[in-house]
């Protein structure tokens, strides 16, 4: 059993890894246009893989601001990304094995730029070491859209 | 009495020593050592896509996942690593045959111990040459262990059934 005093210490620390890892939550404040679906399975029944989606805004000089992190934990997130503006979208496909004696993390990142009146459908799938993301643009009346274009962040300055 | 066991050392070291005396510094001496090397293999694949299809395929996706800078951690009690690899995807696509090259790099982790080609070691080279129009034969020469993720990316892509990335940590 775990004493008060004790319990207090490990709450404590583990209120500071998570203040030292400089991951928080993404405020998620602008109208939901983003869905992600998302599967992950590690193919290893003593290892797990996580997904996240870190959101990043991007400024006329192509610099990064980190804004939070979105858990992809289950099957379909809605996110709102902020319209006529590019974002810097960041998924993180995170793998440990047993008891995490080891771990591998494996990021896809591409510039996202939202348009008025379009939801953005998101694909994020790991399966067997294989992952998978795309993103598609469809007008709200149901049009049948595209496939977005992985842009990274020398891009930034293009509007499309 | 240390002697025997002094001498067995010496000797495996020569041996081990005299198994990597050079790398292959191109992808044609890769194409080459690698049958014969030890922990390596060349495999076959029948593949229904024309090579003009797979060559496209190859250059959209290697790029965009296989050049990348990957960063692995691996404890066990009393020891911690952390190894940093870049890896460098290369394309050629010709009329015989559409080629991909994959070397890497040891940034962090990992000595190199001889000679290293720019752009760093060999690891695979996936070659696909045409059988007729709509037909080609894949061999994929690399490591006979450990790789097993980019084997079956490099094959998706040329069957274009799978288009996902290997995830590079889950190498070696």
């Amino acid at each position: 059993m775990i004493r008060p005093p004790r319990f207090t210490a490990c709450l404590l620390g583990v209120v500071l890894l998570a203040g030292c890892s400089g991951i928080k939550t993404y405020p998620d404040a602008s109208p939901k246009n983003l869905l992600v679906r998302t599967e992950a399975r590690s193919g290893s029944i003593l290892g797990g893989t996580r997904v996240s989606v870190h959101i990043h805004e991007v400024d006329a000089n192509c610099r990064t601001q980190y804004l939070g992190t979105v858990q992809l934990d289950e099957p379909t997130v809605e996110i709102g990304i902020p319209q006529g503006r590019p974002s810097y979208l960041v998924f993180n496909f995170y793998s440990s094995s047993f008891l995490g004696s080891s771990t591998g993390s494996i990021n896809y990142e591409t510039l996202l730029l939202p348009r008025a009146g379009y939801i953005y459908d998101a694909t994020a799938r790991y399966a067997d070491g294989i992952y998978y993301v795309a993103i598609r643009e469809s007008g709200a009346r149901g049009s049948a859209g595209r496939q977005v274009a992985r842009r990274g962040l020398a891009e930034c300055t293009r509007r499309s | 009495m240390a002697l025997p066991i002094v001498r067995t050392l010496a000797a495996a070291t020569v041996l081990l020593a005299g198994c990597v005396t050079q790398h292959p510094q191109n992808a044609e001496e890769f194409r080459k050592a690698a049958p014969g090397a030890f922990l390596a293999k060349m495999e076959t694949h029948e593949i229904n896509r024309s090579m003009e299809e797979i060559g496209a395929t190859f250059q959209e996706r290697a790029p965009d996942c296989l050049n990348m800078r990957v960063r692995t951690t691996s404890q066990t009690p009393g020891s911690y690593q952390v190894i940093v690899s870049l890896y460098k995807p290369t394309v050629v696509v010709t009329d015989q045959r559409a080629e991909l090259h994959l070397q890497r790099h040891h940034e962090r982790g990992v000595l190199a111990v001889t000679k290293e080609p720019e752009g760093g070691y060999y690891l695979m080279v996936a070659d696909a040459y045409p059988v007729d129009a709509n037909r080609s034969r894949l061999q994929i020469f690399g490591p006979s262990m450990g790789y097993d993720v980019i084997y079956r990316a490099i094959i998706g892509w040329a069957r274009g059934d799978n288009l996902g990335c290997p995830d590079l940590t889950k190498t070696g």
